[in-house]
């Protein structure tokens, strides 16, 4: 009974967060690589470093981007880059970017 | 003559590194790490963990991010540009020494680090 339960429980989180394709979002993400694909690329204007998204939890970049999307963080290109994202989209972008370089150590 | 104005030369440059060597030195010294981890654990580890591990999705990973985006990403909460309520909340209680420190000791972790990506 308690392991019918810890199922149920498991799937009922299921349609909570949508599941990204990683293959269409490495496609979508072309974009994204040239600043999030390259070492050390700085943001200019204020200049800091373009955030590490590579390995980050799929759930946070989603919100991140939702959040650029809808004005509720401001970023100039990054507002442009996500105001034509679908959910779907970011999902896809998320899945992708969060699956890369796991288990391996900064170069 | 020659070797006076040698002399002088060696003795320029002798100070221009001196000084250069101090002002490097100081600006390293700016982050206190030990510090940094005392307010990480009062402040930060209950969510992002003390090796810098979101506990759950929601809450990203720290563990080797950047230094200037995370002492941005803190400074952007704490004045309300970048709108979070738990984020707004905790900032708050932050000093510019703090944040600096506490941006110094994530980005510093050295295990579980985010990847450098090359992609290009």
């Amino acid at each position: 009974m308690q392991k019918i339960l810890l199922v149920c429980l498991l799937f009922s989180f299921g349609p909570v967060m949508a599941e990204g394709d990683v293959v269409r979002g490495e496609q979508i993400a072309y974009t994204c690589t040239g600043c999030h694909g390259i070492p050390k690329y700085k943001n200019s204007y204020p200049n800091y470093h373009v955030p590490k998204i590579g390995g980050q939890h799929a759930a946070y970049l989603e919100t991140a981007l939702k959040d650029y999307r809808d004005g509720a963080r401001q970023h100039g290109t990054m507002q442009a880059q996500a105001g034509s994202l679908s959910d779907q989209d970011i999902s896809d972008i998320a899945a992708y970017f969060s699956q890369l370089g796991q288990n391996k150590q900064d170069k | 003559m020659n070797n006076s104005r040698i002399t002088l030369t060696k003795s320029i440059l002798t100070v221009v590194f001196l000084l250069a060597g101090i002002s490097l030195s100081s600006s390293v010294l700016a982050f206190d790490k030990e510090a940094g981890k005392e307010k990480a654990q009062q402040v930060c580890a209950s969510c992002h963990g003390m090796d810098g591990i979101g506990i759950i999705p929601t809450y990203p990973n720290l563990a080797g991010q950047y230094v200037d985006y995370l002492t941005k990403a803190l400074k952007d909460y704490r004045s309300g540009v970048r709108s979070n309520a738990i984020m707004a909340g905790f900032s708050a209680t932050l000093s510019d020494e703090d944040i600096r420190n506490l941006a110094y000791y994530y980005a510093t972790l050295k295990d579980n680090r985010l990847p450098v990506l090359d992609l290009k």
